[in-house]
């Protein structure tokens, strides 16, 4: 996709945040790597608990007690942020990156106008006077397609609908110009239509300032609509990274396969739908082997004793395919005999 | 808004109806003949006629509640048996003095609680919350008229810096309103605490962390507003409570107040001065929760009008 030489706006490396429990540490995300150009979305996908939420709020840092980042780093346009004090980060936060969240109904602060709530994030930032900055919120509620600004300024969040409240969570978010916004499940919560508007603003938002956006999602569906590149998470890792089109023409973990068999479909008619069986491992008990093993349809004891790696696939590949990245054994020189993932979940 | 005041207003009509029944049927409700308990045991079949026809006893309730109602309006409470002074006039000064008392016990009760409240959840598991919540048990459980002899004991005896008595001065406020806000202020820092403690997980105000808003602000303003809303039923709880229990602390510092006026007008059976008491209270505690309704609704923009 974007050239390689450019600075990405965010490069997360090794990113490790683990939650001190009085059972001990539970490692919620464990060495995840991702990075993201300017005027690019990348989506992370994976089922609840798989980490992707967490991931997000570390690269915020809104990670609250008893969970901490452990290890790795965090880089915007080359700047460490888990080397800045609190009080120089809190200067970035609602700055140069921001984050809109899945529940606009309960995201909103209830006994403020969203006006104000818009504006009190441009005056930390810009250093506006009260007058401007309410301009500015009325601007940025326009911004964002919500009609008569002036006067929804006015209003307070339950006066508004879900959709307009998560455009207003998007109006705070985009407020300061980010270079990177993160979007943690921002559709999950709204009905169908709504869902689309949302990612359809956001789209056109990012074509306007050239952000990078972070798409945080359990949908394929939304990936599909909105992310340039995609990184699926599993059981706090990361087990499959490619550009969009090659992920849904050829998933290659059995976990990215399983989720688009997964997706409900109405070409075909099915009497069930398609499930992976079991859940993800907890924390507490995770496997030392491949994460997804007790879950695949094709594991072998190489995969329940042997931790595979996040690699470019060097083996069971078809000549002239380009791939991405998978953590699967199946992809190794230490898989014996065909892929037995073949046909499988090749979508169209 | 002014809509909102108005209904409000126009609830508190049937409320003061049944408070003024209750009052009224206080002189009613005394065991045997009101009027001989009222002269007492040596009075003559002549005396008690007299004391009948002066109160009205004489009358069917429904006439003699329709007077009293007719006289409150008029802010007539009657006369005292004992005096013949006017009923209101006792009273008046009286009032002022408990109000006075009871408002600088808020003062401390909430000050102190809404301070230790938030310093308890800003550092929730730590030290400073258990030593806290400790002292919160502590004022909560300790009669209100041991901690007013406490006080007087080493500030007065002990030390010598405060007076031991009476009221006026502001050397004569602070021991009194020390002991009547130790109580609300416990339960008001209990309620904060709590209050905080939900608040401070909820979305809004993680959203408020991630749009760069100041740690500080965090707690003061996006969480603080919303757990305040709580607080301010029980704060108004509180003032009514204060207004009731004051009696205790009158007595124990011999303050001139209404808690101790109705306490020697029951024991010397006046009952007009005990049924006026009872009213200006009713109607200052029904009142005060009228005021925080308004609070609440001034707090609470979810609070639909309708």
């Amino acid at each position: 996709m974007a050239s390689n030489e450019q600075t990405p706006v965010l490069e997360v490396k090794g990113l490790q945040t683990s939650f001190f429990t009085p059972d001990g540490e539970v490692k919620a995300v464990d060495g995840v790597d991702f990075s993201v150009n300017s005027n690019e979305t990348l989506g992370i996908v994976g089922e609840s608990g798989s980490g992707k939420s967490i991931t997000s709020l570390s690269v915020m840092r809104l990670i609250q007690h008893p969970g901490k980042i452990v290890g790795g780093t965090i880089e915007l346009s080359g700047e460490d942020l888990l080397k800045k004090s609190k009080q120089q980060f809190a200067k970035y936060r609602g700055n140069r990156l921001s984050m809109i969240f899945q529940e606009p109904m309960t995201s909103l602060n209830p006994v403020f106008t969203v006006g104000s709530q818009i504006a009190e994030a441009v005056r930390i930032h810009k250093k506006l006077d009260k007058k401007a900055a309410w301009q500015e919120a009325v601007n940025m509620l326009k911004l964002v397609g919500i009609p008569a600004p002036e006067d929804r300024a006015k209003r307070y969040p339950h006066e508004l609908s879900g959709g307009m409240r998560q455009r207003v969570m998007i109006a705070i978010a985009l407020s300061c110009d980010p270079e990177l916004l993160i979007a943690d499940e921002p559709t999950t919560a709204l009905d169908v239509t709504i869902q689309a508007q949302i990612l359809e603003l956001i789209k056109e938002l990012q074509e306007k300032s050239g952000m990078a956006v972070l798409m945080i999602t359990h949908d394929l569906g939304v990936i599909a609509e909105t992310a340039d590149k995609v990184v699926v998470m599993y059981a706090g890792e990361v087990v499959e990274q490619a550009d969009v089109k090659t992920l849904f023409k050829r998933p290659l973990h059995p976990y990215t396969q399983g989720l688009m068999n997964a997706i409900p479909r109405h070409d075909i008619d099915l009497d069930e739908l398609e499930m992976i069986p079991g859940t993800v491992p907890t924390p507490q008990n995770m496997p030392s082997g491949c994460r997804f093993a007790e879950r695949c349809p094709y594991a072998r004891e190489l995969c329940v004793e042997k931790h595979p790696e996040l690699a470019t696939p060097s083996n069971n590949v078809d000549e002239g395919i380009t791939t991405g990245q998978t953590r699967c054994w199946i992809y190794t020189d230490e898989w014996d005999g065909p892929n037995p993932t073949k046909g499988v979940a090749t979508n169209q | 808004m002014h809509i909102f005041i108005l209904r409000r207003l126009l609830q508190l009509i049937p409320v003061l109806f049944g408070v003024t029944l209750v009052a009224f049927l206080i002189i009613q409700l005394v065991p045997g003949d009101v009027a001989q308990v009222m002269a007492g045991e040596a009075a003559s079949e002549a005396q008690l006629e007299q004391m009948r026809e002066n109160l009205g006893l004489n009358d069917p309730l429904v006439v003699q509640y329709g007077r009293f109602l007719g006289d409150l309006i008029m802010f007539d409470l009657g006369e005292s048996v004992r005096t013949g002074q006017p009923v209101m006039d006792i009273i008046a000064p009286r009032f002022i003095i408990t109000v006075e008392l009871a408002l600088w016990g808020m003062v401390v009760a909430v000050s102190v609680g809404l301070f230790f409240g938030i310093l308890s959840a800003t550092y929730r598991n730590t030290i400073r919350d258990y030593g806290t919540m400790t002292l919160a048990v502590v004022g909560l459980s300790m009669p209100n008229f041991w901690l007013g002899l406490l006080l007087i004991y080493w500030f007065s005896i002990q030390l010598g810096v405060l007076p031991t008595s009476g009221w006026g001065t502001w050397q004569q406020v602070i021991m009194p309103a020390i002991t009547m806000g130790t109580a609300g202020a416990a339960v008001i820092a209990r309620m904060t605490r709590s209050s905080m403690l939900e608040v401070i997980d909820q979305d809004y105000v993680r959203t408020a962390r991630a749009k760069g808003v100041s740690e500080r602000f965090v707690v003061y303003k996006h969480a603080f507003r919303n757990a305040l809303i709580p607080v301010v039923t029980v704060i108004g709880l509180q003032f009514g409570y204060f207004l009731s229990g004051a009696v205790l602390t009158e007595n124990v510092f011999a303050i001139n107040g209404l808690g101790r006026l109705v306490v020697d007008a029951i024991s010397q059976r006046d009952f007009p001065v005990v049924q006026g008491a009872v009213i200006v209270l009713a109607i200052t505690f029904v009142f005060v929760n009228f005021l925080v309704d308004i609070a609440y609704r001034v707090l609470n923009k979810r609070i639909d009008l309708n």
